[in-house]
């Protein structure tokens, strides 16, 4: 696959002491969905911002479907779309005329608009309240339409910021969906950026794990959870008998620790290999009396790479340093 | 509230500083520009007032639209940046021109009611001094919506953007031919008065609306006056959004 986004060193320091991105490097790939995830104040929306022409980086480079952003901001505009964090719908409109101001900011002539507005509200389930102001639509809806929005002039890369923030958790797994849709029928790139780590882990292909500026790590979901260590299999044999050799040969299993009748067995792929214990277990003749399975979260691979847990970046530093790069964006 | 405030205008402030009242009645269009009261002088000027008033408000929504992150879809859509503040200034423009007319039709409407002085205009006004009329109200009313604009867009911070419209907006109604001749001045306040572009406006429709009017300047001076701030003004708009509407 093709990189449709090269970042090379980007940095963008806000002031003396706030270095909001810190020399940043990724390629996304064309058609995946790549996701920024950090607490809040890693420098997410930073990033965000440079890519989508809303900030000047301080030094590096990024090619965004091929034009230079340094030179290029029409062009990248044109193939580019942004859901921003913010609701920016207008609620004296309605939500069809919403998307009509839209196409026009982006210059799609009116019959093309009119019918692509239609499949996309159908798309987020807006139909019927299409026609309403958007002053009545939920959290959700506005949302939603957010979302449309985006998409009107069929842009090759959607950038999301924090899509689902501040959404209940149905309205939640409903956005995800469209998302999803999105890339399996017209095959677009979406970089989004969350700090809700089941987010992260449900809907990207790709994670870059940022904070504090740097990027501390970037790989599939599965893969930065494998290298936490492994799912884990805890197992419940009668008797006194020791199974742990017979376990250890077992396919895909790389530690097993015994505690009495508990096994703690660490293995590549739990659900593979869990049949292969219980065989081996049974053929030393073992009588296992319960068995479960749990994988390493997200949230593992989180602790691992930066020192801390989601959580608690987000009550420490992650906080104060957001405030401290906003109003000092303010006060410019 | 843009609306209500001319009313409260008019009705107090026309009707009580009726200071007309004072001269000698043959005196009176002598003083107020070949008004036939002070109402009627007063009222035309506040047709000016209320455009300055009404660019003021709607140019300064540029401010909502940062604070609701409405300006950062305007900037990342592929417009070129002029766009942003010329539509801004086209709608300020057609919202004080609905304003106006309406403070207009209630000031000639103050004629019905008793007790009160209204807006006489000549005799024999026509259709042509009423578009003279809404020609210059357009022209003051881009004008001041590209200067409120601009000012939106140049001064991010909110509380040091209301001081400096606070520090426009007084000494712009006051030190004009607005509300109050500017031939009763001090010398040094009439001079500045006399180059309010609020002064050409109110005095060039005061050419249309009354007779024997004693202007203060020609009336292709106000008006050319006018277009020039307004050209001016509109520009200034467009280069200041080049810079600040690009991503910095």
């Amino acid at each position: 696959m093709s990189a449709i986004v090269a970042v090379e060193n980007l940095v963008k320091r806000f002031s003396e002491d706030v270095l909001a991105v810190d020399n940043i490097s990724f390629t996304v790939d064309e058609g995946e969905v790549f996701g920024f995830l950090g607490p809040n104040g890693a420098g997410k929306s930073t990033t965000i911002n440079m890519l989508t022409t809303l900030l000047k980086p301080t030094s590096g480079k990024a090619i965004v479907a091929g034009f230079d952003l340094a030179h290029q901001q029409d062009e990248v505009r044109k193939v580019i779309g942004l859901v921003p964090q913010d609701l920016t719908v207008d609620d004296e409109l309605s939500g069809r005329e919403n998307m009509y101001l839209q196409a026009d900011l982006y210059g799609v002539d009116r019959d093309r608009a009119r019918r692509d507005i239609e499949d996309l509200l159908h798309v987020v389930n807006l139909e019927e309240a299409a026609d309403r102001r958007v002053k009545t639509y939920s959290g959700g809806m506005r949302k939603r339409l957010e979302l449309a929005e985006g998409l009107i002039h069929h842009p090759r890369i959607l950038f999301l910021d924090e899509p689902t923030l501040g959404l209940d958790i149905q309205t939640r797994v409903a956005i995800w969906d469209y998302i999803k849709d999105l890339k399996a029928k017209h095959n677009i790139t979406v970089f989004l950026t969350t700090h809700y780590l089941e987010e992260a882990d449900g809907l990207c292909d790709r994670i870059a794990i940022i904070d504090r500026g740097k990027i501390v790590a970037l790989d599939t979901p599965t893969a930065l959870k494998r290298s936490v260590g492994g799912d884990v299999i805890d197992l419940i044999v009668d008797g006194t008998a020791d199974f742990s050799e017979a376990i250890r040969q077992a396919d895909g299993v790389l530690d097993v620790k015994r505690e009495d009748m508990a096994y703690r067995i660490k293995a590549v792929k739990g659900e593979g290999s869990i049949p292969k214990v219980l065989q081996a277990v049974s053929s030393q003749g073992g009588n296992v009396t319960s068995v479960s399975l749990s994988r390493p979260s997200l949230d593992q691979a989180f602790l691992e790479y930066t020192g801390r847990s989601m959580r608690d970046a987000e009550q420490s530093g992650g906080f104060d340093r957001a405030a401290a790069a906003r109003a000092s964006k303010r006060r410019r | 509230m843009t609306l209500i405030q001319p009313i409260v205008w008019l009705g107090l402030f026309g009707q009580a500083f009726n200071i007309g009242a004072l001269l000698p009645p043959q005196t009176v269009p002598m003083f107020f520009s070949g008004a036939p009261d002070y109402f009627s002088f007063m009222a035309i000027g506040m047709l000016a007032v209320n455009a300055l008033f009404t660019c003021m408000f709607s140019g300064m929504s540029i401010v909502w639209d940062r604070r609701f992150g409405f300006l950062n879809k305007l900037k990342v859509a592929p417009i070129p940046r002029g766009v942003v503040p010329i539509s801004r200034i086209l709608a300020t423009v057609v919202r004080s021109t609905i304003q106006v007319s309406i403070v207009l039709v209630i000031a000639l409407a103050f004629q019905y009611i008793p007790g009160l002085t209204g807006l006489t205009l000549k005799e024999g006004f026509g259709i042509v001094d009423l578009a003279g009329m809404f020609a210059v109200l357009f022209l003051l009313s881009t004008a001041f919506a590209s200067l409120f604009t601009t000012i939106a867009l140049a001064v991010e911070n909110q509380e040091t953007l209301f001081g400096v419209i606070n520090l426009l907006n007084l000494p712009l109604m006051f030190a004009s031919a607005a509300l109050f001749p500017t031939a009763m001045m001090p010398d040094w306040l009439r001079a500045v008065a006399d180059y309010n572009p609020l002064t050409w406006a109110a005095d060039a429709m005061r050419q249309f609306a009354f007779i024997d009017t004693i202007p203060i300047h020609s009336l292709a001076f106000d008006v050319l006056g006018l277009l020039a701030v307004a050209i001016l003004l509109m520009g200034a708009s467009v280069v200041v959004s080049r810079k600040l509407l690009s991503n910095r």
